[in-house]
């Protein structure tokens, strides 16, 4: 246990200095920006706006988080004693602090007049940001690929907005607070949250065997 | 491993000759290839044709209105337009990511003509919608049941905003080396469009967006929309095509020609932008004034049996749908009902623009019935119910305002005559329910069920036709007395009558 | 100090004349001329000798501060003659990058494409030619981030040959290859040279000595031999002897797998001089100057 907790301490600067630091910044500020939004307009408060904003925050963390996994150095890492549950969690850990204040501080910028129920937009933001990593880890897990950010962000954008417009009334996910299913909606939120972080927890840890149906390679032109 | 190996001996002379924009063509070929067998937009692809087969096999797209199913092709291609920028960012980005720039930059096809080739792999994708929008749209107007005219510039908005949306990927890519830059762009991009400023199209600032869609309750006669779509047209061409010649600047292609056609372009979207700028407008226009509260002036009158139907000139042919359901409601009543002369009005209020739910206040002449511009699914039984109560109250107002027990005649007269009444009746009741009280929709104002009177319509809606039919017509007159009440209409009927002494509306 | 002596035989296709590039305070570059002609062009030096900065800038990847070189007949001092230039050459890069979601097809596809090979028949048959000449054939439909390493140097250095180019650059191509690749891979840098000018940089001096015609050497951004591997081997001649115990006298020494020391440099009376090879008369040309080969 010992060992467990040296070895973490001295990963922490360097997992601190390979995370995607830049990507993680600028989805924090751009998600600021935007829960900035409803204060930098004038007019009467629209608890819409509010709303929105929130929402377009949280979906810009999120798109940040789907680069934390991120690490060109896949290759040689993934051969450490280090596991990659650890690895992942160290990521995770140094990060959500960070998250989490910026969470708090675009909820704070929307003013209290237009702000939506505060637990439940944090439970969207969770649901989404736990997806994000999810597919993250599902992608490292599946495939080789050392930076599956870009690709996870591409269908993490798609599946929002394909959901926000097509997702029939009954299993909607976007209400406005005043609509009758706001709560029914959010039981849906809480048991996507659910699914997701099971997913991303099954998705973190390395298979033992490979998996036991291949793709035969195709065949030549 | 072991194939003999072929000796690449130089061969004498050029194998080529140059053709720049050859290679262009040839590059652009094969990034859309590449953009085509991406997953994700594969399968929003899928998605979009499917969304396109549900939307109009629907029943509610039975009688379409075509300036209005233009404009509903405009929203969903944002879906591909989306898969589009992202992959076309990421096509722009690919040979940094993987460190092939090295290799490239000497090769022959330069960065800016690169640039070009990226933008140009968003067109067949434009094409692609183009042909979905036209199969949507001719789908929709081969209906036996459409009506209006559609606007070519209306169908225009949809490919043109995925080219857009592609070329906008191609800039993202030259002026931010991030992968991470368009999503977040995109996220602000859309933030803006639904809502910095909602598309209410009655400000300059809401048309800057590319998709304008004004939905309301009530589709407008095409000549009353009064939107700058021609203009909207220009503006987002002449925007495409700026945008894509800044991502060429960017990349390096500073020649003339490339800046007097930026030039040109931001021209040509400025036109666009000042031509739209007036927007549609948001409340009366004389055309609208006139529609409104002058219809008659307007709309012409087609007879079908006894009764005379009134619809705006796009309307005519529909009013044959309109008498099928007339003649169906009447032919359950009965007494002088039977057989009376009613004036079916086609009427709206478009005073208050494209995106008002207006409430068209009930005729008080007698034997006129108001029917909508829409048609199809929920309208027709709200329309039957409209009938009904004017056959059986005597006029719209009346039939509004009736609380008694009346209602169940009224609503079994709506309702009797359909194919599936229970569904019907919980189509027109707001909440979609089948017991206890409900607003009862018609296409002017609404009015009230109790639950015993909803338990008695329901009871009879489930009888055979000709049984409930028969009882009807024997006691047409006592059903249609404001005096009778809830229980002797049960009895006349011969439904139970549990507590119907208190199932009355009027008491609520 | 370049051996003009020894120009090539016939008139030169790529000729530079006083190249200088500088980074920062450093020249990579310091006043390089040279001649190439139709044949394997080795070009030797140490770690930092400015060997990949020549090729970059022979292949138009960057253009020199100072100093002009044409191509073919082409100078890509302009812009048109830089695009002549390219429209004949072939480049592998150092460590080359790849597309990995691309089939090894694809990639070298692309790369005719932005080489304007337009015509899509003929381009695709180009394609599959120098797949067959890199004994690719069989995977050419495989994701390159399937491919092994060798496989994947060898995808490059189809692309660097689709097209048929007149001018072949290579930077370190052998590097990571097992002794079957390298030899596989000289033969086939050895034909492309039959009717080409290929300029190779390499570490192997056994490279150069089995396939290059002509040698250069470069220490410190400038030309320190140019000449051909039997004009460079001949340097050591009678600079190499074998000794028991390291010989303190000696420029370089090394063990040798028979227990004796290998010695270059001024041999003391009564050397056992030893029969010179092109590695001998490199290190002799560094003058000590490598990091790799220090001074005994």
């Amino acid at each position: 246990m010992r060992r467990v907790t040296a070895m973490t301490r001295a990963l922490l600067p360097p997992v601190w200095r390979s995370l995607p630091r830049r990507a993680l910044a600028a989805a924090a500020a751009v998600g600021l920006l935007l829960a900035a939004v409803p204060r930098l307009q004038s007019g009467p408060p629209d608890p819409l706006v509010g709303l929105y904003s929130l929402r377009a925050a949280a979906l810009v963390l999120a798109l940040g988080l789907a680069f934390l996994l991120d690490d060109p150095a896949r290759h040689i890492t993934s051969a450490v004693p280090v596991r990659r549950p650890v690895r992942v969690a160290l990521r995770v850990a140094l990060v959500a602090p960070w998250a989490a204040l910026t969470w708090t501080t675009a909820l704070l910028l929307v003013p209290e007049s237009s702000r939506p129920p505060a637990g439940a937009l944090t439970l969207e933001a969770a649901a989404t940001a736990v997806l994000a990593l999810a597919a993250a880890a599902l992608s490292i897990r599946r495939t080789r690929t050392t930076e599956p950010g870009a690709a996870i962000s591409t269908w993490l954008l798609a599946t929002g907005v394909t959901a926000a417009l097509l997702l029939p009334p009954d299993w909607t996910l976007f209400v406005t607070p005043d609509d009758p299913h706001w709560h029914s909606t959010h039981d849906r939120w809480t048991l996507l949250l659910i699914v997701a972080a099971a997913l991303a927890a099954r998705s973190v840890t390395e298979p033992l065997r490979g998996r036991p149906f291949r793709r035969p390679s195709p065949e030549p032109l | 491993m072991s194939t003999a190996l072929e000796t690449p001996v130089r061969a004498a002379g050029p194998t080529h000759r140059p053709r720049p924009w050859a290679a262009v063509f040839a590059l652009a070929r094969f990034e859309a290839r590449e953009l085509r067998m991406n997953m994700s937009f594969l399968a929003l692809a899928v998605l979009y044709m499917i969304w396109i087969v549900w939307q109009t096999t629907q029943r509610q797209s039975d009688f379409p209105i075509l300036q209005n199913v233009d404009r509903g092709t405009q929203m969903m291609p944002v879906l591909i337009g989306l898969a589009v920028m992202l992959n076309v960012n990421r096509a722009v980005l690919r040979s940094r990511r993987r460190d092939t720039d090295r290799h490239f930059d000497v090769l022959v096809v330069e960065p800016w003509r690169r640039t070009i080739a990226h933008v140009l792999s968003a067109v067949p994708a434009a094409l692609f919608i183009a042909v979905c929008v036209t199969v949507q749209f001719t789908w929709a107007a081969l209906k036996p049941g459409a009506v209006g005219h559609g606007s070519p510039a209306e169908l225009a908005v949809g490919p043109l905003t995925v080219l857009l949306f592609g070329v906008l990927g191609a800039l993202f890519g030259r002026l931010f080396l991030s992968i991470l830059a368009a999503p977040i762009l995109l996220v602000l991009l859309l933030f803006a469009m639904t809502f910095a400023a909602p598309p209410s199209g009655n400000n300059w600032v809401s048309w800057l967006y590319p998709v304008v869609s004004e939905t309301g309750s009530d589709a407008f006669p095409s000549d009353l929309l009064e939107r700058p779509a021609a203009w909207h047209v220009l503006y987002l061409v002449g925007l495409a095509l700026l945008v894509a010649l800044l991502a060429v600047l960017a990349s390096g292609g500073r020649s003339t020609v490339v800046k007097a056609t930026v030039a040109a372009s931001l021209a040509l979207t400025l036109v666009g932008a000042v031509g739209q700028s007036g927007g549609t407008p948001a409340g009366s226009t004389p055309a609208r004034e006139r529609a409104s509260v002058t219809p008659e002036k307007i709309r012409k009158c087609v007879e079908h049996g006894r009764s005379s139907y009134c619809a705006f000139p796009e309307w005519t042919g529909r009013t044959a749908d309109w008498a099928a359901v007339v003649d169906r409601v009447q032919k359950l009543a009965g007494g002088r009902a039977g057989g009376e002369r009613l004036t079916v009005e086609q009427r709206l209020d478009a005073r208050y623009g494209l995106e008002s739910d207006t409430l068209l206040p009930p005729s008080t002449e007698p034997g006129r019935v108001t029917v909508r511009t829409e048609w199809g699914g929920n309208r027709v039984p709200e329309f039957a119910v409209a009938v009904a109560s004017v056959l059986v109250a005597g006029d719209e107002k009346a039939g509004t305002e009736v609380c008694d027990a009346r209602v169940v005649t009224i609503m079994w007269l709506a309702l009797g005559g359909e194919a599936d009444p229970m569904s019907a009746l919980s189509n027109v009741r707001v909440g979609d329910g089948v017991s206890g009280p409900a607003l009862v929709l018609s296409p002017t104002e609404p009015f009230s069920m109790s639950a015993e009177q909803t338990r008695i319509v329901a009871e009879l809606l489930k009888k055979p036709r000709y049984d409930v039919a028969g009882k009807v017509k024997a006691k047409w007159t006592e059903l249609t007395s404001p005096e009778t009440s809830m229980a002797r209409v049960a009895e006349l009927l011969n439904v139970s009558a549990e507590g119907a002494s208190d199932g009355d509306a009027c008491d609520e | 100090m370049s051996d003009l002596s020894s120009v090539p035989s016939a008139a030169p296709t790529v000729s530079a004349a006083g190249l200088t590039l500088r980074y920062g305070g450093t020249a990579a570059l310091d006043d390089v001329s040279v001649r190439l002609g139709e044949g394997v062009t080795g070009l030797l030096g140490p770690n930092g000798a400015g060997k990949t900065t020549l090729l970059r800038v022979l292949a138009t990847a960057v253009p020199p501060d100072k100093g002009a070189f044409t191509v073919l007949g082409n100078d890509p001092g302009t812009s048109a003659g830089r695009q002549e230039v390219r429209r004949a050459l072939g480049y592998l890069p150092q460590a080359p990058g790849f597309h990995p979601d691309f089939s090894a097809f694809e990639f070298v596809d692309y790369v005719a494409i932005l080489k304007e090979l337009t015509d899509r028949t003929a381009r695709h048959r180009e394609v599959r030619r120098v797949l067959d000449a890199v004994a690719l054939s069989d995977v050419r439909s495989k994701r390159i981030k399937k491919l092994s390493g060798g496989m994947r140097q060898r995808v490059a250095l189809a692309a660097a040959l689709v097209g048929d180019p007149g001018f072949l650059v290579l930077d370190e191509p052998t590097v990571g290859l097992d002794p079957e690749q390298r030899m596989r891979f000289r033969e086939l840098i050895a034909r492309a040279g039959e009717g080409r000018t290929v300029l190779l940089s390499t570490h192997q001096t056994e490279d150069v000595a089995m396939l290059c015609h002509r040698v250069i050497v470069m220490v410190r951004g400038r030309v320190r031999f140019e000449g051909t591997p039997a004009e460079l081997t001949a340097r050591a001649a009678g600079r190499v002897w074998s000794s028991t115990e390291r010989d303190p006298g000696a420029w370089a020494g090394w063990r040798t797998g028979t227990g004796s020391f290998r010695n270059v440099g001024e041999p003391p009376e009564g050397a056992d001089m030893v029969e010179p090879t092109l590695e001998d008369g490199y290190l002799l040309t560094l003058d000590g100057e490598s990091s790799e080969v220090a001074p005994a």
